[in-house]
């Protein structure tokens, strides 16, 4: 009795699988549908909360108003944009105090970003004619050299430049210090910027800044130029080279064409990084030469806590990497059509 | 001789990208409170401080580990189905996902962490790790992004018509031939995110609101007394992890590709 029980409670369950299986194609498309639409949905949300919300918030904080003495409200003031391009006592009289400030974030980010490339660019290169295993370890050097934090490296290059133990104090023991006296060099680097009347310095200087800026990053230019390099087609440098180019003509004629549009876009996203350096700035730039980031960061946390103007030098800088950041998309779409 | 050039420039540039850190290494040994190169009265004594002694290093050691490893698996988490979703189906939408996923990463750090030190001014929440753990999840979500990418993009095709002909449904097929073959990718993602995490300034800076320091915003606000060599040890553990992670991701996973070599190149 038990056994037909069983077994008919097994050919129900048989029926009710089969039955199951029948339903399943619509049934199964409807759950899958929720679960995926639940997903995407939380997932946007979140994006629009923590990803899109923090720079619509920057842009609307910076038309508010400044209440002297306390905090700020909410308002429609376009006043603090005036300030950043012309100065606060506008229209009676201009100051450029922070256009130089933002004429400076751009010098350095140009500089610093170009330099970075002049540099990246015969080393990826090079790189990428090396065999596989030999590129996989040259890219963990790089990447780990990229992880470090701009603090640490302010920190090895603050080391390295300081007129206690750095370069100055090895020109004076090498005797550098000594013949750049005699011949009259040191004068001309003290019109520069770059030596008191005892030795060389270079903390604080723009030399400094810049080659940091270019330093920090440069691993970046690597990884960012080494799928362009490494992808380039081997058989037509080998053409050219059969029909006798040497290496220079290979470049200009071969290599250089190619890669234009990437080094491009590499260049743009460099500087858009470098528009926002904070700490090599802090510590190697003197105040006057001082850029964007350093008073956006007084002006929301440290000594002046104006919230709205603050906000509105990031917009101004958000902007600028905004305009160059759509040039490097336009630049890649470009480059994507040639290449069909 | 070119060759010889070549190698030339290569060890003439990794010289000069490795000159500051090995010296902020070795600084690491000085005997005195003062950071001076070559090192004085070299010691160990210094790591005893930082990993033992001094409760401030460790505490903000600890902190930086729960921001990296939970804001990377966070960044994992919303950025797979993006990816996924983006990749079986490209549709508008899941475009426009893509693209705000990324947009943090593209913008310069500084004005990401002043708006997001807005948001957690607003809803509440500033100086609190989570949120903190949250701004670097929206930073650096672009990594995984990437990884995840490039690692659908490389399964092979053949596999899921396979699959498919024998009657595999989508979750299977998930299951059973795309998560297993996109984990090496997702997981360089993941260390991607962990490592950058540990390095990042600027936002973790804005964002916690002096409440809390990781061992990267404790070494800066000892800067301004100065470099002391008990830092330097910072910056070598921390160096250490990256080697030891990229190694990882090298040895187990294709780094030439993921950086974007040509994969049909595999031996030149």
């Amino acid at each position: 009795m038990s056994d037909l029980a069983t077994a008919s409670y097994l050919a129900q369950a048989d029926n009710g699988s089969r039955l199951n299986k029948t339903l399943r194609p619509p049934f199964d498309a409807v759950r899958r549908f929720g679960a995926r639409s639940i997903i995407m949905t939380t997932i946007a949300a979140v994006l629009l909360f923590v990803f899109l919300s923090p720079i619509l918030l920057v842009v609307a904080v910076s038309f508010g108003e400044k209440i002297e003495g306390a905090s700020w409200v909410w308002a429609f003031d376009p006043s603090n944009y005036a300030r950043v391009f012309v100065g606060i006592g506008w229209p009676d009289e201009i100051t450029l105090l922070y256009a130089y400030k933002l004429g400076y974030t751009l010098a350095y980010a140009v500089l610093g970003s170009l330099i970075a490339i002049a540099f990246a660019f015969p080393f990826t290169y090079f790189l990428s004619q090396c065999s596989r295993p030999v590129q996989a370890a040259w890219l963990v050097f790089i990447l780990a050299s990229l992880s470090m934090s701009e603090v640490f490296i302010v920190m090895g290059w603050d080391i390295m430049l300081s007129n206690r133990s750095g370069l100055p104090a090895l020109f004076k023991a090498t005797g550098v210090t000594e013949w750049l006296k005699e011949t009259g060099w040191l004068a001309v680097l003290k019109d520069w910027g770059l030596a008191n009347p005892r030795n060389v310095k270079f903390k604080t200087s723009q030399l400094a800044t810049v080659l940091t800026m270019a330093y920090l990053v440069w691993p970046y230019a690597v990884i960012l130029l080494y799928a362009p390099l490494s992808r380039i087609d081997r058989s037509m440098i080998e053409a050219a080279r059969t029909m006798g180019a040497g290496s220079f003509t290979v470049m200009r004629t071969v290599i250089v064409p190619v890669v234009r549009i990437p080094v491009m876009g590499t260049l743009l996203l460099l500087f858009v990084y470098l528009l926002g350096a904070y700490v090599t700035v802090t510590y190697f730039a003197e105040p006057a030469h001082q850029t964007l980031p350093v008073s956006i960061y007084e002006a929301i946390r440290g000594a002046t806590l104006n919230a709205p103007f603050g906000a509105a030098q990031a917009v101004v800088l958000l902007t600028t990497a905004g305009v160059f950041i759509f040039a490097s998309l336009w630049l890649s779409r470009l480059a994507e059509n040639r290449g069909r | 001789m070119k060759a010889a050039l070549k190698h030339g420039f290569m060890l003439i540039c990794a010289a000069y990208i490795s000159l500051p850190i090995v010296i902020v290494c070795l600084s690491a040994l000085n005997g005195g409170r003062s950071m001076l190169f070559p090192p004085k009265d070299p010691t160990f004594a210094r790591f005893w401080e930082f990993f033992v002694s001094e409760p401030v290093w460790l505490r903000s050691m600890e902190n930086s580990i729960i921001v990296a490893l939970a804001s990377a698996t966070l960044a994992v988490l919303i950025t797979w189905p993006i990816a996924y979703d983006q990749w079986k189906r490209n549709t508008a939408f899941s475009r426009a996902l893509t693209g705000l996923a990324g947009l943090p990463f593209a913008l310069p750090p500084i004005v990401f962490g002043v708006g997001l030190s807005f948001l957690w001014t607003f809803v509440g929440g500033l100086g609190n790790i989570f949120t903190g753990i949250l701004s670097h999840t929206a930073l650096l979500a672009a990594l995984p992004l990437v990884t995840i990418s490039i690692g659908l993009q490389s399964i092979d095709r053949y596999h899921l018509d396979a699959a498919q002909t024998m009657g595999a449904d989508e979750p299977t097929i998930l299951r059973t031939i795309i998560l297993p073959q996109t984990l090496s990718y997702t997981l360089s993602g993941f260390f991607f995110v962990v490592v950058l995490s540990f390095h990042e300034f600027i936002v973790i800076f804005f964002v916690s609101a002096s409440a809390y320091s990781t061992v990267t915003l404790q070494i800066f606000n000892s800067l301004r007394n100065g470099f002391t060599p008990t830092m330097a040890v910072g910056a070598i553990t921390f160096l250490l992890v990256s080697i030891a992670v990229f190694s990882a991701v090298a040895r187990y996973g294709d780094l030439p590709r993921l950086l974007g070599a040509d994969p049909a190149r595999k031996d030149n």
